[in-house]
């Protein structure tokens, strides 16, 4: 559950943003991140819908690779059972 | 200076390490990414890697569970739980719901969510009924518990809190003087919100090596030869091996919110007991939203003791990193995650599900 996932900031109101990973978009709380300047086009760990630290683009590629390939393993086996 | 995961293994490798090292990691993320990544069978024989408590799910008290089933089966509320927790079973005689599952099956209106954003929605959408969020989690799933509730929440939604920290339950096996481990992979996102220094204490008391780790193979494989060259030569520090996104403070607006909302209280964990200083309640400014205060208790006191794991299930051992999840009889046999005994079978975090989902079918038990 503590598996933060990259996620590029779109759209900013307020606290709330709008945020896109893999094609997909989901709303994001911007709350747990007053202390920093986030703006649209910014990287950011979301856990539970709360983005909780920024992170760079480099950064965010480099996660989603691995999260790929665990999900892709985790996939192979689902079809395997 | 950046490594790639192959660079690492052979420095790893070019280690004059002792007799077998075991190396002990607190975060069901770094498990996922080791058996899915298969970095057991990339190291060197005499480097183990255990899972230890790093599964939010599976140490979750038996109680908590009987209560959010309790609740949703004879109140009229809507029940939220992130959805790991649904599937986990409870010590009930057998005519009786024996997880939030098969009471919502029984009728009880139990939603699963995947945010505290979701119960923000879900008791704004029922502004008539008592909305319940059971939130189970650790640092990193119950600071946005927390955000949510400084931000400010309808006066419908109560929670159901069994939140954890993780760093009491190591110092716990810690001070033991018996841990079955000789350094501490620590958890990436539990920092990123904590911050470095709350894993000081690992290196300052017991003089063991620590790294934090983030969940690409290079930051996990990074932080594994960071730990063993501070066996090797004897120089200990707390290495961040995620700095990507891990700041020695943490995130200070986190730690703000968790302290406004939330106070540190002695704590149970499933299998395991009372861990001193481990959980989270909330504060009394915070009573009008607590379940346990508002809504009518079915709490048991005696459940503390008859509610560990299931009979015969051994998620106790695994949960504390004491025996493989594939060193249980129950392993792969009569608990599989189709049909879960215990709750390390049923969370994705839970070591029993990740092995088993690497590929591991077979007890050794």
């Amino acid at each position: 559950m503590c598996l933060g996932i990259p996620m590029q900031v779109v759209e900013i109101n307020g606290f709330n943003a709008r945020c896109e990973a893999k094609g997909i978009e989901r709303e994001v709380s911007l709350f747990m991140l007053q202390h920093e300047d986030i703006q649209c086009g910014d990287y950011v760990v979301v856990h539970v819908g709360y983005a909780i630290q920024k992170m760079t683009e480099a950064e965010a590629q480099s996660a989603w690779e691995i999260y790929d390939q665990m999900l892709a393993a985790e996939d192979a086996q689902a079809r395997g059972t | 200076m950046s490594l790639s995961a192959q660079q690492w293994l052979q420095r790893i490798h070019t280690l004059n390490l002792p007799a077998p090292v075991k190396l002990m990691n607190v975060c069901g993320g770094h498990e996922r990414s080791i058996t899915m990544s298969g970095l057991r069978g990339a190291l060197p024989k005499a480097i183990e890697l255990i899972p230890g408590p790093g599964c939010p799910v599976c140490i979750c008290p038996e109680e908590d569970v009987f209560e959010a089933i309790q609740l949703a089966l004879h109140e009229p509320v809507i029940l939220l739980a992130f959805g790991d927790m649904l599937r986990v079973p409870v010590n009930v005689p057998k005519h009786q719901p024996r997880s939030l599952e098969q009471a919502k099956a029984a009728g009880a209106d139990i939603r699963p969510i995947a945010s505290p954003l979701e119960a923000l929605q879900i008791a704004q959408d029922n502004p008539s009924q008592a909305v319940v969020f059971f939130a189970a989690g650790f640092e990193t799933t119950t600071a946005p518990v927390a955000s949510m509730l400084a931000q400010g929440v309808p006066d419908n939604l109560y929670l159901l809190l069994s939140g954890r920290l993780t760093w009491p339950a190591v110092a716990m096996l810690l001070n033991t003087g018996q841990a079955a481990f000789h350094a501490l992979i620590a958890p990436g996102h539990v920092a990123t919100v904590m911050g470095l220094p709350e894993w000081e204490f690992v290196i300052q008391q017991h003089q063991m090596p620590a790294a934090v780790a983030g969940f690409t193979a290079e930051s996990l494989l990074a932080a594994m030869y960071s730990v063993l060259r501070q066996l090797e030569t004897g120089q200990l520090a707390l290495d961040n091996c995620y700095p990507q996104v891990v700041r020695s403070e943490g995130n200070p607006t986190a730690q703000a919110h968790l302290q406004q909302v939330m106070q540190v209280v002695d704590a149970n964990w499933r299998g395991v007991g009372i861990i001193p200083a481990s959980g989270f309640s909330l504060r009394p400014e915070y009573a009008a939203h607590d379940a346990r205060q508002q809504l009518p208790s079915y709490a048991d006191e005696a459940r503390r003791y008859a509610g560990a794991m299931p009979p015969g299930c051994d998620c106790a051992q695994v949960v504390l990193g004491k025996i493989y999840p594939n060193q249980c009889v129950l392993y792969g046999q009569a608990c599989t995650p189709r049909h879960p005994i215990g709750p390390c079978m049923v969370s994705d975090e839970g070591a029993c599900r990740i092995w088993w989902a690497g590929g591991l079918r077979q007890s050794q038990g």
